[in-house]
């Protein structure tokens, strides 16, 4: 029993961290991602690697799901989880989370908490793992379930077959996701027939969004300098081109491109990020590989996202670049248009990402499940913007 | 010497299993909680509507075709790479015509779109 | 001829081999130490997802690290290899195409859509690497006019094959990728549907099922040896020290385009497999055939 105990510890020296950010939680995500790298723990890409759940945010249910819960019942034991609600304590938190995780006493106690877990709105599949097969007492249940779900059924597809279509939500806690976006999608093999998006309910915020606060700063009237904005906006870049690299499968880059936006958001000069940031962004400029792979995947027309994947993916390299000459620049940020990272910032009832968010369902209709990642990837909606507007006087104390 | 040839396989089969079975009894042992835990699939915490497992949309079926035939001709390649020099100039003119016959099907294939989907 | 490796060798084969993959492992960057990772997966619980089918996964999982480490049956440490097959190339071919089913079957398994994405995506992708594979490695037999490995090493004791059949051995380099779904070639496990094929698998099952992966790139590339880079032939060195070092600038080389490289999606990379590999690979053996028969 002791010699499980300390195998136990040894083996979790450093936890694979799955991290689910709720929105309106930026903060809160960047100083994870920060610490998580330097401590070097790994991140798990889904609950069956994680040994610590990390939550950016208090999740909040979506439709009285809750999904939070339902994600903490998939983790295998041994498990821990903690959620990160002041970006300060960061650390701190996480540190409390690896020693819940190994201390042999809480084991008992997480399976305890799992038993008790809330089962879902929609009938008795729940999470206990009490589910062995139709013994229980499904009543109102159709017949043709097995184990409280009903086999998918056929339905037209874009080829012109009839195919097994599929209802399966995708988010909120999935790697290198927007946090808070939730897609129904209806798939037919790994095809996207149908997209919806159900943005989980947001907090109401008591900071304005994250990305763009500068910006809202400046239109509350509050001084401010384009050198803070134009940090601000080439680590946003930064942020966003880490999670396409990291959903396109380029995770060395993805990795570098993260580090550079730490950096950003610190202190360090233009010099010294230059260093950091010109090699990443030549190289995934010139990288040929990944234009044949981006080319044409998510074409949009016209509006301010205009292009594929690849023409956004070089707009976001465009802009580190020319914010990251600007980060010296002390006039006020009032004197210019009030422009964030994801688009025109004003007092009007629709943030840019909303606009993104509403050219999802169109480019994901017919897209391939990669594809589909990809485009979400290259918009990258910041639903923490919508957030923000729901609180109307959360933008001008910061 | 066939027969020979082929027992160091069989114990390789043997030991390769025989460690997969050891590592399954190691982590009898060594976990903390015994019992498997039994929960849903992941998608990003939500639950789907119906069970996944589901008639696939396989696009690339076209090229399983194309595949089959060139499998076929897989199987006539291997001995033939053994022949070549005994058999000599007709082997490759035979050989090659035979490929060139499946890559004008692939040449066909492609303007058909069949090795393109999104 | 090379002379049979004692009966020992086949237990110690995929010790070896595991070996390399954890050196391997330890050298890769991203990996935090593999000896913790082995020990994080044995301490960790099993999982089972709703409706699962329990023993294909569990099929899956142990047919993975079984076919690579019997596609090693054939592989010369040095000049001696566990067994020299007559049909040595065709008996690797054959194991590594189980692991089709392995990864197929694992995706299929714990019935959920990422991973089931996950295990048909590797069947596509199977269908774009393997014809162009085929023929690469049948262009070494042909080389050799054999297809016991042990013979085509020997067939190299001048001129490697990588130097008079380069597009071969680059073709061959691209599916040891595809076919460990490495690197660039990792679309089957991909971090883009949450792990895809091993998405739901955890203990116990996911380390025999990684494991397996990474015995089965260390295998492939150690095949690129014999087949195309002189097997044990070199100055100096004896023939065991020759194939490690070789093994290993093949593995770097993998290890290094993965970070240079994006995820390559099987829908793009289908067409440039049938429409440019295979002819390619076709030319590449006509050259050799002309060349074998002027001999």
């Amino acid at each position: 029993m002791d010699l499980r105990a300390r195998l136990t510890r040894a083996a979790l020296a450093r936890p694979a961290v799955l991290l689910a950010t709720s929105p309106g939680a930026t903060r809160e995500r960047l100083a994870v991602e920060a610490e998580l790298g330097r401590r070097g723990w790994p991140s798990a890409a889904g609950p069956a690697s994680a040994d610590l759940l990390v939550f950016a945010g208090v999740p909040l249910p979506l439709r009285d799901d809750d999904w939070a819960e339902r994600v903490w019942t998939a983790v295998p034991a041994p498990k821990a989880r903690v959620t990160v609600t002041d970006a300060e304590h960061a650390a701190h938190t996480l540190d409390h989370g690896h020693r819940t995780l190994l201390t042999p006493a809480a084991h008992p106690a997480e399976r305890h908490e799992t038993a008790t877990a809330a089962a879902p709105d929609h009938g008795p599949h729940d999470s206990q793992g009490s589910h062995g097969g139709m013994d229980h007492a499904h009543h109102g249940r159709p017949p043709g379930t097995v184990a409280g779900l009903p086999l998918a059924e056929r339905a037209e597809d874009r080829d012109g077959l009839r195919l097994d279509r599929l209802h399966v939500p995708l988010g909120p806690a999935l790697p290198d996701w927007p946090a808070g976006l939730v897609l129904r999608l209806e798939l037919q093999g790994d095809v996207v027939r149908r997209a919806e998006v159900d943005p989980m309910p947001t907090p109401a915020a008591s900071r304005p969004a994250f990305w763009s606060e500068p910006w809202l700063k400046a239109l509350a009237g509050e001084p401010g300098t384009s050198g803070e904005a134009a940090r601000r906006r080439c680590a946003a870049h930064l942020d966003s081109l880490g999670r396409f690299l990291g959903v396109a499968g380029w995770s060395d880059a993805a990795t570098r491109a993260r580090r550079a936006r730490d950096r950003t958001l610190g202190d360090a000069h233009g010099e010294e990020l230059r260093p950091l940031v010109h090699p990443l962004v030549r190289r995934v400029r010139k990288s040929r590989t990944l234009r044949w792979l981006t080319a044409g995947v998510g074409e949009l027309p016209g509006g301010p996202v205009a292009g594929d994947a690849h023409s956004r993916l070089i707009g976001w390299l465009d802009g580190i670049e020319y914010a990251l000459d600007a980060i010296g620049d002390r006039t006020p940020l009032a004197d210019h248009p009030l422009i964030g990272p994801r688009g025109r910032v004003d007092d009007t009832e629709a943030p840019a990402s909303r606009t993104l968010l509403a050219a999802l369902p169109a480019l994901l209709a017919g897209a391939e499940f990669a594809c589909a990642r990809l485009v979400v990837a290259s918009l990258d909606p910041d639903l923490d913007e919508l957030a923000a507007r729901r609180a109307p006087d959360g933008r001008t104390h910061g | 010497m066939e027969a020979a040839a082929w027992e160091p396989v069989a114990l390789l089969l043997a030991s390769v299993v025989a460690g997969v079975l050891l590592l399954h009894l190691l982590g009898a042992a060594a976990r903390t909680v015994r019992e498997p835990l039994s929960t849903g699939p992941f998608s990003g915490g939500l639950e789907p509507r119906e069970h996944p497992v589901s008639r696939f949309h396989a696009r690339w079926y076209p090229v399983t075709m194309v595949f089959l035939a060139f499998d076929m001709e897989m199987l006539f390649m291997y001995p033939w790479a053994r022949v070549v020099p005994e058999v000599g100039v007709p082997a490759v003119v035979e050989m090659f015509l035979f490929l060139g016959v499946l890559l004008a099907g692939v040449g066909y294939a492609w303007r058909e779109g069949a090795f393109r989907w999104t | 001829m090379a002379e049979p490796a004692p009966p020992w060798a086949a237990l110690v084969l995929p010790l070896a081999l595991a070996l390399v993959a954890t050196a391997l492992a330890t050298a890769d960057a991203r990996s935090t130490g593999p000896g913790r990772e082995v020990l994080r997966l044995l301490v960790q619980q099993r999982r089972i997802t709703r409706a699962a089918d329990v023993p294909l996964v569990r099929l899956a999982t142990t047919l993975l690290p079984v076919a690579a480490v019997l596609a090693a049956a054939v592989l010369p440490l040095g000049f001696r290899p566990v067994s020299d097959l007559p049909d040595g190339i065709v008996w690797f071919n054959a194991m590594e195409a189980l692991a089709w089913a392995a990864v197929w079957l694992a995706g299929w398994g714990p019935n959920s859509t990422l991973s089931l994405i996950g295990g048909y995506r590797f069947l596509a992708q199977g269908l774009a690497y393997e014809l162009p594979h085929m023929l690469a490695i049948t262009t070494a037999a042909l080389g050799a006019q054999s297809l016991r490995v042990g013979a085509v090493a020997d067939a190299q004791a001048g001129l490697w094959f990588a130097v008079w059949m380069p597009a071969a051995f680059g073709i061959y380099l691209l599916s040891a990728l595809a076919m460990a779904f490495w690197g660039p070639f990792d679309q089957p496990v991909g971090r883009d549907t949450a792990g895809g094929a091993a998405a739901e698998l955890s203990g116990v099952d996911r380390l025999v099922f990684l494991g397996g992966r990474r015995l089965l790139l260390v295998v492939a590339a150690a095949f690129s040896v014999p087949l195309f880079l002189g097997g044990g032939h070199g100055p100096l060195l004896p023939g065991w020290a020759w194939t490690l070092i070789k093994t290993a600038a093949v593995l770097g080389l993998l290890l290094w385009v993965r970070r240079r490289v994006p995820t390559v999606r099987t829908e793009r990379y289908m067409e440039l497999s049938w429409v440019v590999l295979t002819p390619l690979a076709v030319a590449q053996a006509l050259v050799v055939a002309v060349v074998v028969l002027k001999k």
